[in-house]
């Protein structure tokens, strides 16, 4: 039951982060859940520091607001600013990290945060958090997970012609009285938030994984958004299948498993896509 | 700092800052400012590799293993790229995630398998600036040197592949080439700098002081010294301030320092700064206005209206809100263009030349619109509201020339200019 639970989960982040990586991936920002992998620390901290406490709830809601805010930073930075887009994120995420190591340090003492995986979310963890739901017993993660892919896939369906437009053709979009600037700044927000949700259960490395390998794949195989939504949640089953397997044989971590197999899928994907031509 | 250890340090940490801001800057003008993101986190699985294949902690083979997954990851990069209408950002992430994965991998296996004498890899990847040595400033210098011979002996290639490809192309430069030298000093400092520095602050040396020199200026070796120098100074500002405070980690405070710069550099740089470029925008606002004023009140001379002028009169011609007539009647006052008499106003010797300046320079380019872009008489005067306000007496004497006009036409007295050229029509 445990691989059960563990698998699903791996499959409910894909579907929700993928979804949002086949935006990212048109506005050439995949390398945002990298970005907010590292920025969120000076939130985690100070709602730490407030709260007193390593219970989750603050944490993920400092975690979400410090998300929100780098997404904010960012787009401000290159369009008030003038920075080259990718230099405004590199500067962004780093100096917010560096401010989150710094306040770690002064405040938590000898606290033990990894230098660079921010949140351990662990996927070996999750069936550990059982509760019991209608004789069920149904890890906790597995509950918010559904309830962030609900709310990314009905985000996705109302917005996505808005998304898709300003991707493609900011000009004309702003042209027939389209808020572009609106547009990218809520795309951003639900980022940050389905990372953020993401980074608890699975920790960062799969969240950047599941944010672009998936959509790229699907991406590689067809233009068609049905299809594409398709290829991602199979993508997704896929490889948190494998990868559980892989990482059950190795004794190795699960989500580094995931984030490997997900990239095997991707060169399948690439190397068909190239044979064929 | 008369520690010698101390010294050390500070030595190390300026001499890697001077030459990640030099190398970042090769990668930032070719927009891949976040390539030095994906290499430094797919240094990890090489470096796990290297030990398990070795058996021992020997930092030359650790950074021989960094180095060769680092290049790996490049050249996986710009194979997706260029074999797939994958672009460069998602390339990267891509790598980024599936070598750092595949490195937690092998980390997580070493773990579970060594007891002992496998702690401390990490340092590899995540820093440990406390307990850098004097080999290690040694080996920052050997980089610094390496690169800057590199950097001089290639300097014109480099220059033309960066700046202008097809250029460099025709002239038969060969890019490979000079990708790979990019390629192989970027993973020189990354793989030397990671275990002094840690994956995050490597990134940063290698973005940030770019992005700040890229403020102060556009040229091509400026920008790589600037870069430098930021790099190096803020790694000298990290080290103070890590030593001056108890318990204070260098890298991160080397981070802020770099950013505090790039802020301030965004902030306050001649010309591309912020604050310059707001305020140039308020002084030609203020100046187009000011002109503005001033054509209206010649024209109402030329028109017959009588010399003296005030708000309700100008705004016949050019509307004027309350508060911003105050304003731009006060500053021409100011300057003597116009005088104040007791109901209004008058314009004095200098303003009404400047005023009919600008009067014929809206004709001047009337009349250009209309006979050499063949625009018609009911759209050339918006255009020229706008021109009057930056043509030059370059650009004037070149139009008249252009039109077969002497330079002393005064469009004044030629309004019937305005009326369609016969032979045209």
């Amino acid at each position: 039951m445990d691989a059960f639970w563990i698998i699903v989960t791996g499959f409910l982040v894909a579907s929700s982060t993928g979804m949002l990586g086949n935006l990212l991936l048109l506005r050439k920002m995949s390398m945002m859940g990298d970005a907010l992998s590292h920025a969120v620390l000076p939130g985690i901290v100070v709602a730490y520091l407030i709260s007193g406490s390593r219970a989750s709830i603050p944490l993920f809601v400092g975690a979400i607001i410090m998300g929100v805010l780098t997404t904010f930073l960012i787009q401000f930075f290159s369009s008030k600013g003038k920075m080259q887009s990718d230099a405004a994120m590199g500067t962004v995420f780093t100096f917010l990290f560096a401010v989150g190591v710094i306040l770690v340090t002064k405040f938590a003492g000898e606290a033990d945060i990894d230098a660079d995986c921010v949140l351990h979310g662990e996927l070996a963890f999750v069936p550990l958090q059982t509760s019991s739901f209608l004789g069920l017993g149904v890890p906790a993660p597995v509950w918010t997970l559904l309830g962030l892919l609900a709310v990314i896939q009905i985000i996705f369906w109302t917005g996505y012609k808005g998304w898709l437009i300003t991707s493609f053709n900011p000009e004309y979009a702003q042209s027939v009285g389209i808020r572009t600037v609106l547009w990218h700044y809520s795309l951003m927000a639900a980022t940050s938030v389905a990372t953020v949700v993401s980074f608890e259960s699975v920790g960062a490395i799969l969240v950047i994984a599941f944010l672009v390998v998936p959509a790229a794949t699907a991406y590689l195989l067809t233009d068609k958004l049905p299809l594409m939504t398709v290829i991602i949640l199979i993508h997704g089953l896929i490889s948190s299948t494998l990868g559980y397997f892989v990482s059950d044989a190795l004794e190795a971590s699960i989500s580094g498993s995931i984030a490997v197999m997900s990239f095997v899928l991707f060169a399948g994907a690439f190397l068909w896509n190239k044979k064929k031509g | 700092m008369t520690d010698p250890n101390v010294r050390y340090v500070v030595l190390s940490i300026v001499l890697l800052g001077g030459v990640s801001g030099a190398v970042g800057s090769f990668n930032f003008l070719r927009k891949k400012t976040l390539v030095g993101e994906t290499v430094a986190h797919s240094m990890l699985p090489g470096v796990l590799i290297a030990f398990l294949l070795s058996g021992v902690k020997n930092p030359y083979i650790l950074v021989t293993g960094a180095a060769i997954s680092g290049w790996l990851s490049i050249l996986l990069v710009d194979f997706i790229t260029s074999n797939s209408r994958i672009k460069g950002d998602s390339a990267l992430a891509i790598v980024l995630s599936s070598f750092f994965g595949f490195g937690i991998v092998l980390l997580t296996m070493i773990q579970s398998r060594y007891t002992g004498n496998q702690s401390g890899l990490d340092h590899y990847i995540f820093g440990n600036a406390a307990a850098m040595s004097p080999e290690d400033s040694v080996a920052f210098a050997w980089v610094c040197l390496i690169v800057l011979v590199l950097s001089v002996a290639n300097y014109f290639s480099l220059k033309a592949v960066i700046f202008n490809p097809d250029y460099a192309k025709a002239i038969g430069i060969p890019k490979k080439r000079i990708d790979t030298l990019i390629s192989f000093i970027t993973i020189l400092s990354i793989s030397v700098g990671i275990k002094a520095v840690g994956i995050v602050m490597m990134s940063a040396l290698l973005i940030i002081p770019p992005t700040a020199a890229r403020f102060w200026t556009s040229r091509f070796l400026p920008m790589l010294i600037i870069s430098g120098i930021f790099g190096g100074f803020a790694g000298w500002l990290g080290a103070f301030v890590s030593y001056s405070q108890t318990s204070m980690p260098t890298g991160p405070w080397t981070i802020i320092a770099v950013s505090v710069i790039a802020f301030l550099s965004m902030l306050f740089a001649p010309k591309r700064g912020v604050v310059y470029q707001r305020w140039n925008k308020l002084m030609l606002k203020r100046r187009i206005n000011e002109e503005n004023l001033l054509k209206a009140a010649v024209q109402n001379e030329v028109r017959g209206k009588g010399k003296l002028f005030n708000r309700a009169a100008i705004s016949t011609r050019q509307y004027f809100e309350a508060k911003l007539w105050v304003r731009t009647v006060r500053r021409l006052t100011r300057k003597g263009l116009i005088k104040k008499v007791n109901t209004g106003y008058t314009l004095s010797t200098k303003g009404r030349r400047y005023g009919a300046e600008i009067d014929r320079r809206h004709k001047i380019w009337e009349v250009y619109l209309q006979r050499r872009m063949q625009m018609s008489v009911h759209l050339v005067h918006d255009e020229a509201e706008t021109m009057e306000h930056f043509l030059t007496p370059e650009i004037e004497e070149e139009i008249l020339g252009e039109l077969g006009l002497c330079s002393r036409f005064n469009p004044i007295l030629e309004i019937h200019e305005l009326v369609p050229d016969p032979e045209l029509s």
